[in-house]
């Protein structure tokens, strides 16, 4: 559906792109992570025809595509980071949806253009505010507006830069079940962000850039276990010996321990399930094991966003799958 | 439809209609029709048993002199020789060419600048489209104040027993097309450019340059000085609306109305090579702010 060949995009002698493969399958929930200045932005409009490759060509529904391809823009969604309100202030949201539909045509595919900008008003709460002027919108409504004009015309593809920046609580939850259920129609979905925790809810499949180069390219859980270099098995017992925690020590796979009451904490390396190891090694020391657990970590856990000063540990899982 | 020319006409439609609400171009109208109407009425008083006399009325003196002094005692009287609309015709013209074409160069810099164009961008639109889209609004609004215009001037030489006379028509028609280049050279300087105010500078720029190239002014200096700015000026003719405008104008005085229609053809021409470049431009520049 999207596919890329050596993109490279070059602003003098800094190389913001560095020859960018990706390919993403039609009905993908894609995310594209990477700290600020790695090369998204130029990506993605790249892809869009925005800005032209250095190098390097983009493929889109398996067509070769070219910025002269507005054809192909009729079937493309997007959402950008920051919506430009200032132009468009003096437009009702109604308004405003109406001209994006006269835009794309939209009577050629709907009949009732005006019962599918309600129906996508009403499905992120806006549709009380239809009559209200765009001025008076805050951030997150803008934003929500901005993924409604996005999907106004079906498109199969779309594109979200940063969706949920802004959003309160309800207003993130809103879209991404509006995320979700536009993928289960089998829409593709490219999603720029530096948000782990939300594109582990959302992506099937996640690519990190840094410095313009394709870090990491893998399903989530995959890219979870390279990520977490040790995990947590939590024991609770009925009392702790003192020199318990000390002693767990000398097992070769246990990396560290600490308490907590009456649960103990024990680090061991992620290769290898060390369960049955530990409980056998409590039995003889005649203590009665009461919970064993694995702790599962999240992507959010392992780090929040993606920053700079993060990135080292995506560079040593040691590039592409 | 092609996508392009859909994209500009569905918001060419959106400009109309913004225009039409905006109290400026409103403004513009009524200070047009509003010189008009002094002009007019100046006329008529400076008419007297000899015929039309600028030194009776203290408005059309002040004029008389200027334009003789500038352009010479024969352009005047070729000016007023069918009467007083086609003076009052440039001059009531202007001010809502002036609001057009400066609306278009200001609101394209600005609208690229916040984004604006770049987020259309990501729909059926090009930076092609959306400048023909202010292109068609221009026009569709010059020819509709044109239509206001003649019939408000008909309605005023009926009234005062004058008439418009049959140069009107052809004055008219060229300053359509005189029009046209000019707002083509509006898009080019807004393409050109990266900000309302810069593209403002260069498309003034240019009129002046054009205003001053037909004054002479170029020609006043000797020598060498002389020599360069006579082929300056030759060069720079050969693009400008107010050089053709001339030419229409004396063919069809030397009664050449063939050659009055090859220059409007020539005119058309230039604004869309004018467009083209634009498309160029804006092709290799983006649409990014």
């Amino acid at each position: 559906m999207i596919r890329t060949r050596g993109l490279v995009k070059k602003y003098g002698n800094f190389t913001a792109v560095d020859n960018l493969d990706l390919n993403i399958p039609s009905g993908e929930i894609y995310g594209f992570l990477g700290p600020n200045g790695a090369g998204k932005t130029s990506t993605i409009l790249m892809i869009l025809g925005i800005i032209r490759p250095t190098a390097g060509e983009v493929f889109l529904f398996e067509e070769k595509y070219t910025p002269d391809r507005l054809d192909m823009r009729n079937k493309i969604g997007v959402v950008p980071e920051k919506h430009p309100q200032g132009v468009w202030s003096w437009m009702t949201a109604f308004e405003y949806l109406q001209m994006f539909a006269d835009l794309f045509d939209l009577k050629r595919v709907y009949k009732d253009t005006q019962a599918r900008i309600d129906y996508l008003l009403q499905q992120v709460d806006l549709h009380s505010v239809r009559n209200k002027r765009i001025a008076e919108f805050s951030r997150g409504m803008l934003q929500k507006l901005s993924i409604i004009r996005a999907l106004l015309h079906d498109p199969d593809i779309l594109f979200l830069d940063e969706p949920i920046s802004g959003l309160d609580p309800i207003g993130i939850k809103q879209i991404r079940d509006l995320i979700l259920a536009e993928n289960r129609e089998g829409r593709t979905i490219f999603i720029s962000s530096h948000l782990l925790s939300e594109m582990e809810k959302l992506c099937h499949r996640v690519a990190i850039i840094y410095k313009g180069k394709l870090l990491a390219e893998d399903n989530m859980s995959s890219l979870l276990a390279k990520l977490i270099k040790d995990r947590e098995i939590l024991i609770d017992l009925e009392s702790l010996p003192p020199d318990l925690a000390d002693s767990l020590k000398e097992l070769p796979f246990v990396l560290d321990t600490t308490t907590r009451d009456n649960t103990l904490v024990i680090k061991v390396s992620k290769k290898g399930d060390f369960r049955k190891d530990l409980s056998s090694y409590l039995i003889k020391k005649n203590l009665v094991p009461l919970r064993i657990e694995e702790k599962a970590l999240s992507l959010e856990e392992a780090f929040v966003t993606i920053t700079n000063e993060n990135i080292d540990m995506f560079t040593e899982i040691g590039g592409r799958e | 439809m092609n996508f392009r020319l859909r994209a500009a006409s569905v918001i060419a439609k959106r400009r109309i209609f913004e225009s039409c609400l905006s109290p400026g171009f409103y403004i513009a109208q009524a200070v047009g029709l509003l010189l008009s109407y002094f002009l007019i009425s100046g006329f008529v008083s400076s008419i007297d048993s000899s015929g039309f006399n600028y030194m009776l009325h203290p408005l059309y003196e002040l004029i008389g002199r200027s334009l003789a002094g500038a352009f010479g005692a024969t352009f005047l009287e070729k000016l007023f020789a069918e009467g007083p609309f086609q003076f009052v015709f440039y001059v009531s013209f202007v001010p809502v060419f002036l609001y057009l074409s400066f609306s278009t160069v200001f609101h394209f810099g600005l609208e690229k600048k916040v984004g604006a164009i770049e987020l259309l961008a990501y729909g059926p639109v090009d930076g092609t489209s959306y400048f023909l889209a202010f292109y068609i609004k221009d026009v569709a609004l010059t020819v509709l104040y044109q239509l206001l215009l003649v019939l408000f001037l008909s309605a005023a030489a009926l009234l005062n027993n004058l008439f418009l006379g049959p140069a009107f028509l052809y004055v008219l028609v060229v300053i359509f097309f005189m029009a046209l280049m000019l707002y083509t050279l509006s898009i080019l300087a807004s393409v050109l450019t990266d900000g309302g105010a810069s593209a403002m500078a260069l498309y003034i720029g240019i009129i002046l340059l054009f205003l001053i190239v037909m004054m002479g002014s170029f020609t006043i200096a000797s020598g060498y000085v002389r020599s360069f700015s006579s082929v300056l000026s030759w060069v720079i003719n050969w693009v400008s609306p107010f050089f053709y405008w001339g030419l229409a104008l004396s063919s069809v005085e030397a009664g050449n109305t063939l050659n009055y229609f090859l220059i409007l053809l020539v005119m058309a021409a230039l604004s869309g090579l004018f467009l083209f470049l634009s498309h160029l431009v804006i092709k290799i520049k983006g649409v990014r702010p």
